[in-house]
């Protein structure tokens, strides 16, 4: 057991480990020390002298970041003379920074911008000309750099050595000439650049993929969890409500992914825009393709497999939704119907113990393991994880019941799987994704939400649960979860 | 590219020092200063060349490189010329006539039609305040420069072209 | 050098000797003598000798030199390193270069006991760029010291192994801070590191490491020998010892002068330096490199030139470069040369000083080009007074000091100046 220390911040109380530091103990309880270099992630620069604070006994104010807190320490962030300090610490920073607010995409979430409200002198002291740098440099990756912008905090800096291990930039030159940047020609090439954009306390990158979109503050933010790959990184989801819109993702610190997430993850909102989403039930008779309501749907689909009965029923199960999903509908189907054949259906040409290292995995499935577990649960299909697409395909059920995989970009066969299922008997394909529209024939397709619509978990590569805690509400009118579906269509029976 | 030793950009005697440097500190890292002096000594300048063959054929990492390339100021950033005149524009050579003397130089390089020859900056102390103003060019060090005795000083180079 | 014959000769005492530089020169009146003494002590000994000689840092900082040995930890597995800090680039400061042309092997001998003392394995004595020739000569001073069994394996059969070798700079004052100086030795950019930890716990390679200037090392042979009371008895009672002070300025004789701590500044300047040159009066001096806050004349009389004496006049003895500036230098050309200084040597780590040097010198620049305006006075001594005590390193306040010393002495003479340019 670690010693613990206790001291105090603004007069409260804080017991932290040895060797915490203030800023990291203040960060823990959620007082807000101003700062820019310092990240939690990332290692001490201590160089935007920001995080100045006055320790009760000491001639000289100290930053936060490289204090250690020590036993009966008193910390006072807010006395006269701290406030006076941070003020010019601001004040510094704004001296070549170009102000370009108004076209600038961190607007809203900058830290400048943020801090400024705050602590900022309004009157800026600085009337001669800045130092000019390049502006709008694509160096790789999702990212685009304004160095002028740039405070030189060297968060991204320390990003490329300590997080990707690729130092691809460096600090060129020196005092106010410094200046952030790759090697000349030379792009960032790993699939972390995002993280940049988010760590970036200022305007200094943006994301290409975002840039010029939306003002933040028109967005509405919600926790979730990437359902990118069997890691389950934490994420806040971007939307705008009103139109339903996603933009962007984030990652949110967790437990799984620390303060990161890939570029990969980043793209994992796309597929929940209303272009790409399967909006009706249909049915196809005789190669014509009928929309109808979900009453008309369940009843038609609950006709049919009473029609050929549970014994000619098969279930083809992707592992991209959630536990709660999968428990309703194996309760269902396995549990009430007394189905037996049920098939795992995972991308063909996954490469599943693919780890790179630092958060993406090979399994590009958000619950694999959640499926799992609930397949040992009922007793049914294969205890180890793979393919069952082709002997799904070959043990010719009569009626099919396939859960989609949601994210089209996580399952590179998913046209080739969609085509080869609508040549069988009767597929019911219960989907997130449009996909299957690109493809004539579907005898029955049941649109379904997508992860950021619904409550639920999943069950991550290291077996913890990843909650989805705060839907949006869908676009789609009456579109359901795989969980409710499955329980209006019991009601049939 | 081949990165035998024979078809390296640098010339043996620049390889065989670049080679010790290498090993000569506890890490390889500290050798990037001593290795760029001994190729601004040889070749005028570091150029985008060097450093590639740097990373290539010696694992020095580019960034690093470019880092220390930029930051430190005894290193050229261009190709110099034959000449380069580092005057000291510090306190006590400003005081005791820096400013004519290099106004003077310009003059004699203007001139004599040397200005592809000679380049003329100044630069922080050189540490020889007692002897002031002092100026460097290339490596010599020149004391008491006044507006009177430059020329004769620089007569010395020019006289070479 | 200098005219010093009544004083006692520390670190000059081979002044005015033919192949001074030469290990045999050396070795004629007592080199390497020290180090010998030294072998016969325990290593906490030595630290106790240099703390009690009351011998201080002399690159600035003044800081007891045997205390910063006494941090090192003592036992503890793996190398330790010494480093020379021969990086001088403080303005109007040429007294380490005076000692490489003088006494090379004084510098190798004050390491090697240094290095018994803190149990170093490795030392570096870093010199910066421009020395060309200071460079060969301290080579060559380490190559000498090696034949002669003072460097190496087993030292005079003492057991005690120690090796040292030579580190050119690239032109950044900052390297003279020693932890910038330490980045640099790594290969690095030399931007100073975040205290804590201290170099004596983590320094190069993050290895316990001292760091000392070169007249620092230059002395301990003489404590070795003479012993800690024979040093403390020179100086005053806090300023132990001898001192290099470079002078340089409006002045007859110019150069380096070895001088016990405590000494007049009157009796320096009018009679050891010749006062000040025919025609040209007295106008202020900075007692102690560029980063040292300007004396006005009023100030410098009955000055001594020791840490204390200089410290209560609020500047400070720093390097010992002492730059006598007289009636004919303008103190906006003055202000702006050391303006424009910092903003060229500032590492650009911290944002205080990035941007804070810079905007200085941006003030300075338009007072310069009569492009004054009436509050940028005031405004010189706001913005150094933010940039005092903030940042990683001193070359912050080293740019701060000195302006607010000027702005607020001289600050007529600018304000004159700007209004004049304005009606121009």
């Amino acid at each position: 057991m670690s010693e613990t220390i206790n001291f105090k911040i603004d007069g409260q109380s804080v017991s932290v480990p040895k060797g915490t530091t203030v800023m990291q103990a203040a960060y823990q309880m959620k007082i807000k020390i101003p700062h820019f270099c310092w990240h939690p992630g990332l290692s001490v620069a201590g160089v935007c002298r920001f995080c100045l604070v006055k320790v009760e006994g000491r001639p000289k104010l100290e930053i936060a970041c490289n204090l250690q807190a020590s036993e009966g320490m008193e910390i006072l962030t807010d006395t006269p003379e701290v406030k006076e300090a941070h003020k010019w610490a601001l004040e510094f920073h704004l001296v070549n920074h170009p102000l370009d607010c108004p076209i600038c995409d961190q607007a809203g979430e900058c830290g400048l911008q943020n801090y400024y409200m705050e602590v900022g002198k309004y009157q800026s002291q600085m009337e001669r000309p800045k130092v000019l740098k390049p502006k709008a440099l694509d160096v790789g990756g999702d990212l685009v750099l304004d160095t002028e912008r740039c405070i030189l905090c060297s968060r991204c800096v320390r990003f490329e050595k300590e997080v990707t291990k690729s130092e691809a930039l460096g600090i060129f030159d020196r005092g106010d000439h410094a200046i952030i940047g790759t090697y000349p020609g030379k792009k960032i090439e790993h699939k972390y650049t995002t993280n940049l954009v988010d760590i970036c306390p200022v305007g200094a990158f943006t994301s290409k993929d975002f840039r010029f979109k939306q003002r933040v503050w028109f967005l509405k933010d919600k926790q979730s969890v990437c359902p990118g790959c069997s890691t389950g990184c934490s994420i806040d989801l971007f939307a705008k409500e009103q139109t339903g819109t996603y933009y962007r993702i984030k990652p949110r610190e967790g437990e799984s992914n620390g303060y990161w997430m890939c570029d990969t993850g980043r793209g994992m909102y796309r597929h929940l825009n209303i272009e790409t989403r399967q909006r009706f039930h249909y049915v196809s008779k005789n190669g014509q393709k009928i929309d109808i309501d979900q009453k008309e749907s369940l009843n038609q689909l609950a006709s049919k497999i009473k029609e050929v009965g549970p014994e000619h029923v098969s279930l083809l199960v992707s592992a991209q939704y959630t536990n709660e999903e999968y428990e309703a509908f194996f309760d269902f189907f396995v549990g009430k119907l007394g189905v037996k054949k049920v098939y795992q259906w995972r991308e063909p040409t996954e490469k599943l113990n693919d780890f790179d290292g630092i958060l993406l995995r090979g399994d590009r499935n958000s619950n694999t393991h959640g499926l799992m577990a609930t397949l040992k649960k009922y007793g049914v299909g294969n205890q180890k994880i793979g393919n069952e697409f082709d002997i799904a395909v070959s043990s010719a059920a009569k009626v099919v019941i396939a859960l989609v995989p949601e994210i089209p970009a996580t399952f590179p066969s998913l046209q080739s799987n969609l085509q080869t299922l609508v040549s069988l008997n009767f597929v019911s394909f219960w989907t997130v994704n449009s996909e299957i529209e690109k493809i004539k024939g579907a005898k029955h397709v049941v649109p379904v939400k997508g992860f950021s619509e619904k409550k639920g978990s999943f069950t991550n590569h290291f077996g913890k649960l990843g909650h989805l805690t705060s839907p949006f509400v869908s676009v789609i009118e009456g579109i359901n979860c795989v969980a409710s579906t499955t329980r209006k269509l019991s009601e049939y029976f | 590219m081949n990165s035998s030793n024979n078809s390296s950009i640098f010339s043996e005697k620049l390889k065989t020092v670049i080679e010790k440097e290498l090993t000569r500190y506890e890490t390889k890292r500290s050798a990037i200063l001593p290795i760029c002096h001994a190729i601004q000594d040889e070749c005028g300048w570091v150029q985008e060349k060097h450093i590639d063959a740097l990373e290539k054929e010696y694992s020095l990492n580019r960034i690093q490189v470019k880092e220390v390339l930029t930051f430190y100021k005894a290193y050229k950033q261009s190709e110099p010329k034959k000449f380069e005149i580092e005057f000291c524009d510090n306190i006590v050579c400003c005081m005791m006539g820096a400013k004519d003397a290099m106004a003077k130089i310009e003059e004699l390089i203007e001139k004599q039609g040397v200005n592809s020859e000679f380049g003329l900056k100044g630069v922080p102390c050189l540490g020889v305040c007692d002897q002031a103003p002092a100026m460097l060019v290339n490596k010599d060090r020149h004391h008491k420069i006044t507006n009177e005795n430059v020329e004769k000083v620089l007569s010395r180079y020019s006289s070479t072209i | 050098m200098g005219n010093t014959s009544d004083k006692i000769k520390i670190i000059t005492k081979y002044e005015g000797m033919p192949n001074s530089r030469s290990l045999d020169t050396y070795l004629s009146k007592g080199g390497y003598e020290g180090l010998k003494k030294s072998f016969s002590m325990q290593p906490a000994q030595i630290i106790e000798e240099v703390k009690a000689s009351g011998l201080r840092g002399r690159g600035g900082a003044g800081f007891p030199t045997g205390l910063k040995w006494s941090f090192v930890p003592q036992n503890i597995q793996g190398p330790k390193y010494l480093i020379c800090n021969n990086d001088e680039g403080e303005p109007g400061t040429f007294k380490d270069r005076y000692i490489a042309e003088l006494s090379p092997h004084m510098i190798v001998e004050g390491m090697i006991i240094a290095a018994k003392a803190i149990g170093a394995c490795k030392g570096y004595i870093y010199t910066r760029y421009e020395f060309f020739e200071e460079i060969k000569w301290l080579e060559a001073a380490i190559q000498e010291a090696y034949k002669a069994g003072f460097l190496g394996k087993n030292i005079l059969g003492s057991g005690f192994d120690f090796d040292l070798d030579h580190y050119t700079g690239a032109g950044a004052y900052i390297c003279g801070e020693e932890t910038g100086l330490i980045s640099s030795l790594e290969g690095k950019k030399g931007q100073p590191k975040l205290k804590p930890p201290f170099p004596a716990v983590s320094g190069y390679l993050g290895r316990p490491t001292v760091v000392n200037n070169t007249e620092t090392f230059a002395a301990v042979p003489w404590i070795m020998i003479n012993g800690a009371a024979a040093h403390k008895a020179i100086g005053t009672e806090k300023s132990a010892g001898t001192k290099l002070f470079s002078i340089s300025g409006a002045i007859k004789r110019p150069g380096v002068y070895e001088l016990p701590l405590g000494y007049s500044f009157e009796r320096f300047l009018n009679d050891d330096c010749g006062g000040m040159i025919e025609g040209r009066s007295l106008k202020a001096c900075i007692p102690g490199g560029a980063s040292a806050p300007i004396l006005t004349p009023e100030e410098l009389k009955g000055l001594t030139m020791d840490y204390e004496a200089i410290a209560a006049k609020g500047s400070m003895l720093g390097s010992g470069a002492v730059m006598i500036i007289d009636d004919r230098m303008s103190m906006v050309e003055l202000m702006k040369v050391i303006a424009d200084f910092y903003h060229h040597e500032s590492c650009g780590q911290c944002t205080p000083c990035r941007e804070g040097t810079g905007w200085l010198a941006n003030i300075m620049g338009g007072i310069y080009h009569k492009e004054g305006q009436k509050g940028d006075v005031d405004k010189l001594w706001t913005v150094a007074k933010a940039m005092e005590g903030r940042t990683i390193c001193a070359l912050s306040d080293a740019a701060a000091m000195p302006t607010k010393a000027i702005t607020k002495k001289f600050g007529d003479e600018l304000r004159a100046f700007i209004e004049r340019g304005a009606g121009a």
